[in-house]
């Protein structure tokens, strides 16, 4: 019952569907983890390109496809993307099939390709300043996930794509659980388990803890990995985190991830109203604060102009 | 459902094959999950040809790992094997529906119907994982690392909807004839999982056949002590058990 392959397909490969008959071609290969091999891939006939996700194990995969069926009906979740421009417009999901492969049947399904490069590449790019905003649009994607009773699990660097002006996309729907269930899949640094903070039970408060952790790595990453490496199993715990807070890199942040990491935000709704309301803005205008600030000769240059038109207008009138 | 989770560090070398004790485990319905655990070097090839072997016959999973690994592969061993049992269970049911086809031959849209189910079941179904921990000397070192896992895979399970207990056993034990013994009986409580293997005194043989006849009997008879399915089999085979139970 479990298909498995370690074939990786060339450029050039056409893929036909055994049920609908669509045909994918094969551009690259886009990446491959855990559940299964991606592809850049365009459908015959047409110029639209898509990603493609062979899985390893059918189950596997057709419960991450099931998970993004449901989204895809959400109402919620269809209004707000009609917001977007069009490419969030059109959906997530594209086609579910099989191909034969060596007489394997390999499943698969294509969906929209992303083109952006995983958060942390982005903000190495990008000021830190952008984490204010992308930060509150990840938010905002767990939201609708949440909305839908469903909380990511695994979120980590990796499966938040960015495109160029900070549109988030996030991919990789495999771990993905129902609210109430037990988390399918985490990566250890960001699961709250792990740093001894909570259950591994799905709720909005384990995508918020890994949110937090997420956004610690990349505003202080060297003081994240220390924490992460030093501390014996039973001595982790919130604490490490809370201690790199008070790092300046963290600052604007500070008050909101310390609410994440303990638990406080009553849901994600909360939390984002908090982002919007002191992360955001703090975030933002802590650099414009450093670039805008208006020199000072500048100002004793409008000052004196000031005296100097009072001493006009005084002469003007008096004479 | 049930699992046997081996952790070693190398080779049996002490009575029955633990092949086969894999393979009588899985007869009475529990999947045997094996994980080697090395820090330094390598395995060596009988070690790790053994591992996958009693995995194999057990209906499970094999992989080799180091410390660091230990506590996620732990967990998605677990997980993975409750799927697949699942599975297996459902797979059954419906081949009333299916003949013999697989899932792979149903059409896409009912397929995620089952896989709905699968999911469902995996996620609540009563589930009791059996940990036998390989304390032979040169596990020693790597012990406290185990419990660490042991108590990380405790809060997956407690995670689950169904209920999850764990037990966990060394071998070999004080002397011959103790070839496993009990350290913590089935447990839902994450707080009696510390100090383990305080008392632990290390020998070089490891038993691991034996020992897994033991957590077999165990399962069957929630006791070390009294009944030995090993022995009980034979009897049963040679005929003996009904002249002795009247
Ligand atoms: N829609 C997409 N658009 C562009 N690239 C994608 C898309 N989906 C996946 N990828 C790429 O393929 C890689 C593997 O995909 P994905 O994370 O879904 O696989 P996985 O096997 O579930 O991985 P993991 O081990 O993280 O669970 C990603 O890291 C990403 O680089």
């Amino acid at each position: 019952m479990t298909t498995s392959f370690k074939t990786t397909f060339s450029p050039g490969t056409i893929i036909v569907g055994k049920w609908r008959r669509s045909r994918y071609y094969i551009h690259r290969m886009l990446g491959q983890g855990a559940n299964g091999m991606v592809y850049l891939v365009q459908k015959v006939g047409t110029r639209q390109l898509y990603a493609l996700k062979m899985g390893y194990e059918t189950v596997d995969l057709q419960s991450e496809i099931n998970v993004l069926h449901s989204l895809q009906g959400q109402k919620h979740y269809k209004t707000s993307r009609k917001q977007g421009h069009d490419q969030h417009a059109s959906s997530f999901l594209v086609e579910v099939d099989d191909f034969t492969s060596d007489n394997k049947e390999i499943p698969f399904y294509v969906m929209r390709y992303v083109k952006g490069v995983p958060i942390h590449a982005f903000l190495e790019k990008k000021e830190r300043e952008w984490l204010g905003f992308v930060g509150l649009s990840l938010l905002e994607k767990l939201q609708q996930l949440h909305d839908g009773g469903w909380v990511f699990g695994d979120l980590k660097p990796d499966n938040v794509l960015v495109s160029e002006y900070g549109h988030v996309e996030l991919i990789d729907y495999g771990g993905v659980s129902s609210i109430g269930r037990s988390i399918k899949q985490f990566t250890e640094r960001y699961d709250r388990g792990y740093w001894n903070a909570g259950s591994r039970t799905a709720d909005e408060g384990y995508d918020l803890f890994s949110f937090a952790l997420l956004c610690l790595n990349l505003l202080y990453d060297e003081g994240f990995k220390k924490v992460t490496n030093q501390q014996l199993p039973q001595a982790r715990s919130t604490q490490d985190l809370l201690g790199l807070l008070g790092h300046p890199n963290v600052h604007p942040y500070a008050k909101w991830l310390r609410k994440a990491i303990l638990h406080e935000f009553a849901d994600t709704t909360e939390a984002i109203t908090s982002w919007k309301r002191d992360v955001y803005p703090a975030a933002v205008k802590l650099k414009s604060k450093q670039t805008h600030v208006t020199p000072r000769w500048l100002k004793s240059a409008f000052a004196f102009s000031i005296i100097m038109l009072c001493c006009a207008i005084y002469f003007v009138v008096r004479f | 459902m049930k699992q046997i989770l081996l952790i070693t560090d190398g080779c049996s070398n002490v009575g029955v094959s633990p092949v086969l004790a894999a393979a009588h485990a899985l007869k009475e319905g529990i999947t045997v999950n094996v994980v080697g655990v090395i820090d330094y070097g390598t395995i060596g090839e009988l070690g790790s040809i053994e591992i996958a072997e009693i995995a194999k016959a057990g209906g499970g999973i094999s992989r080799v790992v180091g410390t660091p690994q230990l506590a996620q592969t732990m967990q998605m061993m677990t997980r993975k094997t409750v799927v697949q049992t699942i599975q297996h269970a459902v797979h059954k049911e419906l081949t009333h529906i299916l003949g013999d086809g697989s899932l792979e031959d149903l059409p896409p849209h009912q397929r995620a119907q089952v896989v709905e189910v699968v999911d469902e079941l995996s996620e609540t179904s009563p589930l009791q994982v059996a940990l036998l921990i390989d304390a032979s000397a040169s596990m020693k070192p790597k012990l406290r690392s185990v419990e660490d896992a042991a108590r990380d895979l405790m809060l997956s399970l407690q995670a689950r909807q169904g209920t999850s207990q764990l037990a966990v056993f060394h071998y070999p034990g004080r002397h011959s004839g103790e070839e496993a013994v009990l350290d913590l009986d089935w447990t839902e409580d994450i707080s009696r999982i510390h100090s383990l293997f305080g008392r632990i005194q290390m020998k070089g043989a490891t038993p691991t056949g034996p020992a897994i006849f033991k957590v077999i009997d165990f399962y069957q008879y929630g006791t070390l002590n009294n009944n030995q399915a090993w022995n009980e089999e034979m009897m049963k085979r040679e005929g003996i058990l009904g002249d002795y139970v009247v």
